[in-house]
């Protein structure tokens, strides 16, 4: 009865509540693209920076990472590599072995990082084949030669085919020290490795250090990227926790992170002034509603219906224009999404070379979580019974015999 | 003797007291018993909408007691006062009385959904009213679709649909023309011939007046006369 009064009431003035409707429509439909387009291209961005880097998770000796020496390695292990794959979201695992030795060509020495790869491992989750810009890529795990950021070569004044002598620091205080031919130079976005990085066949380089068979990480892929602190807290559990520890990517990386949440605070603002705008909307109908109407709810309180009752009215009538809005924005916003899920939009000219010189991949994917379309529903949904709080309000404090005379 | 319907001790109603008082009732005695049919007249800002309202228990007296079928109206809390009048007393107001968007059957039924009734009861209860006032072949029209007296006298039926102790009527006949405002008239007297309603009505129509069986006529909110007289 209640609802059937609310619906017919809010069709008294069509116009009026279409427009409010639609208003609602726009802002759940722009709101739901914005949340989708923006969570797209920071979950893209952060797969390309892990899978370069880190990885979404990465399993390192307990202690490493407070302490990033050859000596705080681990030995690889089959079986370590099946208990993790267990875990159904868990795509890749790369190992790597991370170390820091002098690069000495001519007269040139530098201070690198060397990356011990699989070299075909590594070619699945990045690419990294694909930034070749001179020479070749490696080819497998014993190969004897290494690839360097484009950077790096430049200031050491090398070229592919020249030979590359490093020395370092081994396992357990042994020296390392090997030459190595450079077989090819690799373009990345980012520029500290671009200047720092040499990849080496993994196994060289465990040979090199006297660390057979030793790792410093293996970085985990995972085909979602939402609830990594329970990931990480499963894969943490499946794996003996004295010897592991398994970090996330947000606390490897604190400042990317960070950058994403401070970026994110904009556009929540942005979308804060959205939906401040289809309150006041929303908020004018529901002021009309009740000025128009307060001869005849003055008539309703005098032949009885209790002031709650009335109240209760209004707030349906917020909440049924505000859902009908709801309502066909989600629809629209999830036919859009999932256009532009099977249709990424590629970027091209000149974005598209900043993308890809930031090793970025110059696609702009949106993200179709559930999350996004539940959460604008009930931010508006929320909103419109905040705002029909005010007419309540209004009816509670209406007297009968002024409300009908005005 | 008739059982005593209205009693009103000493009622005035002060508006502005703090800045420019306006005495709009003042120190009333009123003694309504079952079954009456009486007319309140008198000139424009006498009193006779401030003195129905308190009768009703729409607005508060500034002073005295007001006791409805033995109940002292004055004395309750706002929400029993609604409940009270849900189930005691009608009401008609000058115009725009119904809800818009219902139908003249659901305006009627409302008051009795409102008091939980039924739907069946309620069906039948709401078409003998629109019969009572001679609107059986409307019940489905919007009040948009009715004439002004037909719309008066679907407020005549709402207000008889929870059987109330009295019916309030301020004016109901003042939009209306002569002919609609008789039809009204005489539908009223009827109601209270045969089904011993009672009734009081505001009114400024001399041939609305003679219909009337006891005639109260207020001056500068005082009563000036009450007399009863053999209707028209
Ligand atoms: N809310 C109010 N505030 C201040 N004064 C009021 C208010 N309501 C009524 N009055 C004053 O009280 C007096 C009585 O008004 P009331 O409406 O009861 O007269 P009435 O007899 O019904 O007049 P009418 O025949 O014009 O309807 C008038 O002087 C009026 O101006
Ligand atoms: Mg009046």
């Amino acid at each position: 009865m209640l609802l059937k009064l609310a619906w017919l009431n809010i069709w008294r003035n069509k116009r009026r509540t279409i427009i409010t409707a639609t208003s609602v429509f726009f802002a759940v439909l722009l709101a739901i693209i914005f949340r989708s387009l923006t969570d797209g291209i920071y979950d893209n961005m952060i797969h390309n920076v892990v899978s370069y880097s880190s990885g979404y998770l990465q399993i390192h000796q307990k202690g490493y990472w407070d302490e990033q020496s050859i000596d705080n390695t681990f030995e690889e292990d089959e079986q370590l590599y099946q208990e993790l794959l267990k875990n159904p979201n868990v795509t890749h695992l790369i190992p790597r072995l991370q170390t820091f030795a002098l690069a000495s060509y001519a007269d040139k020495t530098k201070g690198v990082l060397i990356l011990g790869i699989d070299p075909t491992k590594e070619k699945v989750v990045n690419n990294l084949h694909e930034k070749i810009i001179d020479g070749q890529y490696i080819e497998n795990v014993n190969e004897n030669a290494v690839v360097l950021g484009e950077g790096l070569a430049s200031q050491l004044k090398l070229k592919v085919n020249d030979k590359l002598v490093f020395l370092g620091q081994g396992y357990h205080a042994s020296s390392a020290a090997g030459k190595y031919k450079v077989k090819g130079l690799v373009k990345l976005g980012a520029i500290e490795l671009n200047n720092n990085v040499v990849y080496m066949p993994l196994k060289q380089s465990q040979f090199m250090h006297g660390a057979e068979n030793r790792l410093s990480s293996i970085s985990v892929m995972l085909d979602k990227t939402k609830n990594l602190e329970k990931l990480k807290q499963s894969l943490q559990k499946s794996i003996d926790p004295d010897t592991y520890e398994v970090m996330t990517w947000k606390e490897m990386m604190p400042e990317m992170d960070q950058f994403i949440e401070a970026d994110s605070t904009g556009h929540y603002i942005i979308i804060g002034i959205l939906y401040f705008i289809i309150s006041f909307g929303l908020f004018g109908t529901l002021l009309m509603m009740i000025f128009e109407r307060k001869h005849e709810l003055g008539i309703l309180i005098a032949i009885g219906m209790k002031k709650r009752l009335l109240a209760t009215i209004l707030l349906l009538e917020s909440i049924l224009i505000s859902l009908i809005g709801c309502f066909v924005g989600i629809i629209a916003g999830i036919l859009v999404v999932k256009w532009f899920t099977i249709n990424p939009i590629h970027l091209t000219g000149e974005i598209k070379e900043v993308y890809e010189d930031y090793g970025i991949e110059s696609i702009i994917y949106f993200s179709s979580q559930e999350k996004i379309f539940i959460v604008q529903t009930l931010i508006v949904l929320v909103l419109s019974i905040l705002l029909a709080f005010y007419p309540g309000y209004k009816v509670m404090k209406l007297k009968p015999v002024e409300a009908i005379n005005s | 003797m008739a059982k005593t319907i209205i009693d009103a001790h000493n009622v005035s109603k002060t508006f502005n007291p703090k800045t420019v008082p306006v005495h709009a009732v003042q120190n009333v005695h009123l003694h309504i018993e079952e079954g009456e049919f009486i007319a309140l007249v008198g000139p424009s800002g006498s009193g006779k909408s401030t003195l129905l309202n308190m009768m009703g228990g729409l607005d508060e007296p500034t002073a005295g007691t007001v006791f409805i079928d033995g109940v002292e109206i004055t004395k309750l809390s706002e929400n029993k006062l609604i409940d009270f009048r849900l189930h005691n007393i009608g009401f008609v107001f000058q115009s725009f009385n119904l809800i818009p968007v219902l139908t003249a059957k659901e305006n009627v039924g409302f008051v009795l959904q409102l008091q939980h009734m039924s739907k069946k009861e309620r069906e039948k209860r709401v078409l003998n009213l629109l019969k009572e006032v001679g609107l059986e072949d409307k019940i489905n029209s919007k009040p948009g679709e009715l004439s002004g007296g037909q719309q008066q006298r679907v407020a005549v039926a709402r207000a008889l649909a929870s059987k109330p102790k009295i019916i309030l009527a301020d004016e109901p006949t003042a939009n209306l023309d002569s002919k609609a405002a008789a039809n009204l008239l005489d539908i009223m007297a009827k109601l209270n011939k045969e089904e011993k309603i009672t009734f009081l009505f505001s009114t400024h129509d001399q041939r609305v007046i003679k219909k009337a069986r006891r005639v109260i006529t207020l001056v500068d909110g005082k009563i000036d006369s009450d007399v009863e007289q053999s209707p028209t």
